[in-house]
Order: structure tokens, then C-alpha cells, then sequence
């Protein structure tokens, strides 16, 4: 089996995360032959040598590959935090599929909170319970993961008919069957899976047939890199690739009704905490967006939404909530509106801002700091008025032009 | 006496009738050309209409971009502004053709002076068209941006861009005609160094507060200001 790490530039997280693989190794699967594959674009900051390091006298298991790190790449700061990251897995899959690997793991390299048991979690389900593709579940606080929660999982869930809460995750495991679908498929050349190759890779596994399961990892402490993007470009990013993934598969999302749960290994540790978030400025930035991007919706979204949104912005903040069916509508909306290319990729999503600010502000207004028990029932409603609204989604997609009298 | 003055008359009315005797085979010819150039030019916007609908030219056009030609439309169809502008270019062009067929000085000067400076005018007009795409295009960057940035004069921001560019590319459409050259640039200077200091001004006037504030905040705990939202996350 092969435990995959891409890396650029990480030093200075590195060195916990490759100890925790090694230990993970060690202790879970002894008997398995194993290797660690470290996909390296060109660090300047030591990075393989911190590895080795870390590594100890284990480092001969480690094979160390190099990947292209692309002018582009390093311009667009993603928000997983890995330039050039489609690469990076091109090059792990492909090392692992050269070594022989029955099962692969991914792990990210600055992720501090990354544990031994991490590795066991993600590679057995593929090694020895029989899964082809092994989605992360993280344990996380109300107010984090709230893009995932809100868009990726529900529209997801919707459109292909599973339940995985982090189909964007930064770790996965996959069989060898999977991995070899995966080299398959068209688009490795020159990172043409984009930045969000991880809702690339868990569509293409879903799509393919693929046998899927989630793992619980616990907490996700992820160090941002100095150039990490704001919440405006990563919403760009991660709901860009999700509709670029909905808009390539509309063929096999328009024969799924409902929706199914998935196997899910491990236990729910205690969510972490997180920096609170003031819910009223939320609500404020929700308004100023209504005020200044009205024009903008207007060019995607029904007057019938528009004047819904009016009505949350005239309310009072104590009482400010939005509807699950009007957000599901709205995201279906601006899905049909980056399909049709009614404005650019990027202001489209970007003017998606403000709306998601609102919708969190209507989430935490809810939930508050209430238990993951609470803010799982939340998250489950709203998906499933993502399911009830998927009848809209098809018809605008189908008929686009009926909805714009 | 009354002989010299019918001899003068029967001259000059003679050469009126030569005169007129001339001028009527041209004028004769711009009729024609000019109502031959409404049929053609009537034809060409039906031909031209039906196919960019049949190509479904205005969906397209609002695919790519060009959503522009639409909304200066009255019916809001790019694909009727296309054809109406083929519609006007052949009706000028065929004006302008007749009036060379006057072989009158004035006219034909006139057209020879107007052909020889289409190019010019062309010019001129592709620049208004690019400037006004790349206008609308920062503009909305801008004010999604601002909004995104929690800035509440956005909007203010973003129309402020907006013009900036617009005057620029005015500016260079004048110059491609070459329209009061040394008044124009200085005219340009002025007012886009008074718009600059104008944002300027506004900008620092009104944030005042709000960067003495973030200031504080950073002096105090060092932390960086983060826009609502920021500090967590989201995927």
C-alpha cells in the first residue's frame, strides 16, 4: 500500500505529519508491505529534508517524486493550500499504480492535527473492507466547514445520490481499482483537473460505480499558508470545480432521485472549538450585498427570490433566518447561471459572497454553539430540501429560457 | 437695351437648363442608388435577423460576453442590433455612393472626404465599443469586490472606475478622429487628475475613522483586521 503526501514549501508542518504516518505504519498495518510517496514540486524551504528527517532510519521506504509546479499555480492561491495539488496526485496514483499498491492514501502535509490512527482510518476500509474510495468525515464546530455544509455536501448529496459530508475533503483512500479509473480519465495533462481535483476525484469515483464509505477522522487543523485565499476566492474555487463537475455529469445527475447513506468507520470525537463569529455582521454583509449586487442576482436569480431576499433584508436582524427551499433555489440558480455562462465564473461566484455570509448568519442564528447532534439534524433538513427542490434544478437546467419572463 | 437684356436672360437660362440638364442624370442616379440601397439594405436586415436568430445568435451573445449589443437594443436582442446596424451602414454607404454619382465638387468632395476618413471613424468606434466592454467589466469586478471587502461605498467605487475608463477611452476615440487634439489631452488631464484626487480625498475622509480603528486593533493585539467570516474554515 502507499501512503501519498503532496508537498511544497512545507517545512515547517511536514515533519509532525510524517512522523504520524510512520507511526500509523507501524502500528496499524505491520505486516503490509508499505511505502510513503512523497510528491515534491520543488520546495526551497527544505522540505525533503525535514521529511528524512522525520522519517529517521525508516526513510528508505520513502520515495520521493517530483511534480510541476506551473507559474499559474502559484499565482492562484488554492484554498486546500497546495499549489498545484491535480499534479501532485497525478503523481502519487501514478507512482502507486507503478509500485503495485492495492490501496493508496492521500494525506495533506500541513495538516497539524493529522494522527497515526488517521492512516489506518483512511487506507483499511480500501485494503481489507473492500471500498474503492474512502471519503474523510472531519468533527467540526458550527461555524467551520460552513461552505461544505451549506453548498458542497447538500447540492452534492442532491445531485448524485450520496451521502458524503466532505466530498472536497484533503484526504481520501482509494483501492486499486479506483486508481486505475482514475489515471484513466482525460485531464491529468497539465493540471487540468483545476484546483478542485479533490471534488473531481470523489464525483469520478461516485460516477464511476465505485463502492464508497466515510471514515471519521476527528478534528481538521489545517496551517493556512501566508497566502491563503479569502473566503470570496474560495468560494470561487470549491463552487466553481462543483458545478464544473455538475455541468460535465449532467447526464447521470438527471436520472438520480433521493438519496442513500454511505458505510461510515470510527467513532465521533468531541467537536473542537473555533473563533466565534458575529452573526450580526454577517447579517450586515448580507445587506450591503443586497444593496450594492442587486442588478447582479437580478441576472441570475428569479424576481421571486429577489423579493424574497428583500424580505429578509427589511427584517430585523434577531429574527433573521432563511428558507432551506429558497437557499436550495438559490444555489440551483446560480448553478444554472455558471452553466450558461451569464457572467463571468468568477463574479458569479463571487457575487455568491454575501448570500452565503447571509445564509450563515441564519445557520449560527439557529444552532449557536449547540452540540454536533443539533447542528447535524440542521444540515440534515437542509439537504433534504436540496432533494425536494432538485425538480427546479432540472427544469431550469432543461428550459432555462422559461424562467427568465 | 431690351435686346441685350433677353440675350443676358436667354444666356443665364441657358445655362440653367445646361446646368440642371447635368445635374439631373446624377441626381437622377443618387435616387436610384439611395432607394436601391433601402431595398437592399431592408433585405439584408430580414436576411440577417432570421439568421442570427436561427443561430441563436442572442444566447450566444449572452453566453460570450457581447450582452452589451442587447441592452443598447430597444428590444433588448442582440441579434436586432446586428442586423440594424448593417441596416444603417448600407443606407449611409449608399448615400454616400450617390452623392459622388452627383459629379457635383461640393457633394463629391464631401463623400471623398467622408470615405477617406472612415477608417478613422471605425477606429474611433471600436475603441468606444472595447472601452465600454472593459468599463462594464472593471466595474463589476470593482464593485463585487468592494462588496466582498465590506466597503459601503462600493457602489460609488465601482461607478467612479467605471467613468474613469469610459473618459479614457472618449478620450482616445476623439483623439483617433482627431478632434481638438491639445485641448482635448489637457481637458483629460485635468479631469482625470481631479477624479483621482476626488477618490482620494473621499476615501481617506471617509475611512478615517475606520483605518484609525483597524490601526488601533492591530496595535493592540497585533492581529490582522479580517473582513466578517474570514478567521474560519470554510471548506
Amino acid at each position: 500500500m502507499v501512503i501519498g503526501v503532496g508537498a511544497y514549501n512545507n517545512a515547517a508542518t511536514i515533519g509532525p505529519v510524517m512522523e504520524a504516518v510512520q507511526a500509523g505504519l507501524q502500528r496499524h498495518q505491520p505486516a503490509v508491505e508499505s511505502c510513503i510517496v512523497l510528491a515534491e514540486g520543488g520546495s526551497t524551504d527544505g522540505t525533503p529534508d525535514v521529511v528524512r528527517h522525520a522519517l529517521g532510519p525508516r526513510a528508505g521506504r520513502l520515495v520521493q517524486v517530483a511534480y510541476p509546479v506551473h507559474p499559474a499555480d502559484l499565482l492562484e492561491a488554492a484554498y486546500h493550500g497546495l499549489p498545484g495539488r491535480p499534479q501532485a496526485l497525478a503523481a502519487i496514483f501514478r507512482t502507486a499504480a507503478a509500485l503495485g499498491a492495492r490501496a493508496c492514501a492521500v494525506v495533506d502535509a500541513s495538516v497539524a492535527s493529522l494522527g497515526a490512527d488517521w492512516i489506518a482510518a483512511l487506507i483499511e476500509p480500501a485494503l481489507d473492507g473492500g471500498f474503492d474510495f474512502v471519503a474523510p468525515c472531519y468533527a467540526r464546530a458550527p461555524q467551520e466547514g460552513a461552505l461544505t455544509r451549506s453548498i458542497v455536501y447538500p447540492l452534492f448529496r442532491a445531485l448524485y445520490g450520496v451521502r458524503l459530508h466532505q466530498p472536497a475533503g484533503g484526504e481520501f483512500g482509494c483501492s486499486r481499482a479506483l486508481l486505475d479509473h482514475l489515471l484513466a480519465q482525460d485531464g491529468w495533462q497539465d493540471g487540468g483537473h483545476g484546483v478542485g481535483v479533490d471534488i473531481w476525484t470523489t464525483t469520478a469515483a461516485v460516477c464511476g460505480g465505485f463502492k464508497v464509505c466515510e471514515t471519521r477522522l476527528g478534528p481538521r487543523r489545517h496551517v493556512s499558508r501566508d497566502d491563503a485565499p479569502d473566503l470570496s476566492a474560495t468560494i470561487v474555487q470549491v463552487i466553481g470545480a462543483l458545478f464544473t463537475e455538475q455541468a460535465r455529469r449532467a447526464e447521470v445527475w438527471q436520472r438520480i432521485r433521493g438519496s442513500a447513506g454511505v458505510p461510515a468507520f470510527g467513532t465521533s470525537p468531541a467537536v473542537p472549538e473555533a473563533p466565534p463569529v458575529e452573526v450580526s455582521q454577517l447579517v450586515e454583509s448580507f445587506r450591503l450585498g443586497y444593496r450594492e449586487l442587486r442588478d447582479v442576482w437580478a441576472a441570475v436569480l428569479p424576481p421571486a427570490t429577489i423579493i424574497a431576499l428583500k424580505r429578509l433584508v427589511v427584517g430585523s436582524a434577531g429574527a433573521f433566518a432563511m428558507d432551506d427551499e429558497l437557499w436550495a433555489r438559490i444555489i440551483y440558480d446560480f448553478a444554472v447561471g455558471h452553466r450558461l455562462r451569464v457572467l463571468r465564473p468568477d463574479h458569479l461566484l463571487g457575487a455568491l459572497t454575501p448570500l452565503y455570509l447571509g445564509w450563515l448568519a441564519s445557520f449560527l442564528g439557529e444552532v449557536g454553539t449547540g452540540d454536533a447532534a443539533v447542528v447535524d439534524e440542521r444540515i440534515e433538513r437542509l439537504a433534504l430540501a436540496f432533494e425536494r427542490q432538485k425538480p427546479y434544478l432540472i427544469s431550469r437546467w432543461r428550459w432555462p429560457e422559461r424562467f427568465n419572463a | 437695351m431690351w435686346d441685350q437684356v433677353n440675350l443676358i436672360f436667354s444666356r443665364a437660362a441657358g445655362r440653367i437648363v445646361e446646368n440642371i440638364a447635368n445635374f439631373l442624370p446624377g441626381l437622377v442616379v443618387l435616387v436610384v442608388l439611395f432607394l436601391a440601397a433601402i431595398v437592399v439594405a431592408a433585405i439584408v436586415r430580414v436576411v440577417l435577423y432570421r439568421l442570427l436568430r436561427g443561430l441563436d445568435f442572442d444566447q450566444r451573445a449572452s453566453r460570450t460576453g457581447l450582452a452589451m449589443l442587447a441592452e443598447w437594443a430597444p428590444d433588448k436582442s442582440a441579434s436586432l442590433m446586428v442586423a440594424r446596424i448593417a441596416q444603417w451602414t448600407i443606407l449611409f454607404l449608399g448615400f454616400l455612393a450617390g452623392l459622388s454619382a452627383l459629379d457635383a465638387t461640393m457633394p463629391s468632395y464631401f463623400a471623398l472626404t467622408v470615405f477617406g476618413y472612415l477608417p478613422n471613424l471605425v477606429a474611433a468606434a471600436i475603441i468606444l465599443v472595447l472601452g465600454d466592454l472593459f468599463a462594464r467589466f472593471v466595474a463589476r469586478s470593482v464593485l463585487i469586490s468592494a462588496v466582498n471587502m465590506q466597503i459601503q461605498s462600493a457602489r460609488l467605487l465601482s461607478v467612479g472606475v467605471k467613468w474613469l475608463v469610459l473618459i479614457l477611452a472618449g478620450t482616445m476615440a476623439l483623439e483617433q478622429i482627431g478632434l481638438g487634439r491639445e485641448i482635448l489631452l489637457l481637458a483629460f488631464g485635468i479631469l482625470f487628475g481631479g477624479v483621482v484626487l476626488a477618490m482620494a480625498l473621499a476615501v481617506g475622509l471617509g475611512s478615517k475613522d475606520a483605518v484609525s480603528r483597524t490601526l488601533d486593533r492591530q496595535l493592540r493585539d497585533g492581529s490582522e483586521p479580517h473582513a466578517p467570516g474570514e478567521r474560519i474554515d470554510h471548506v
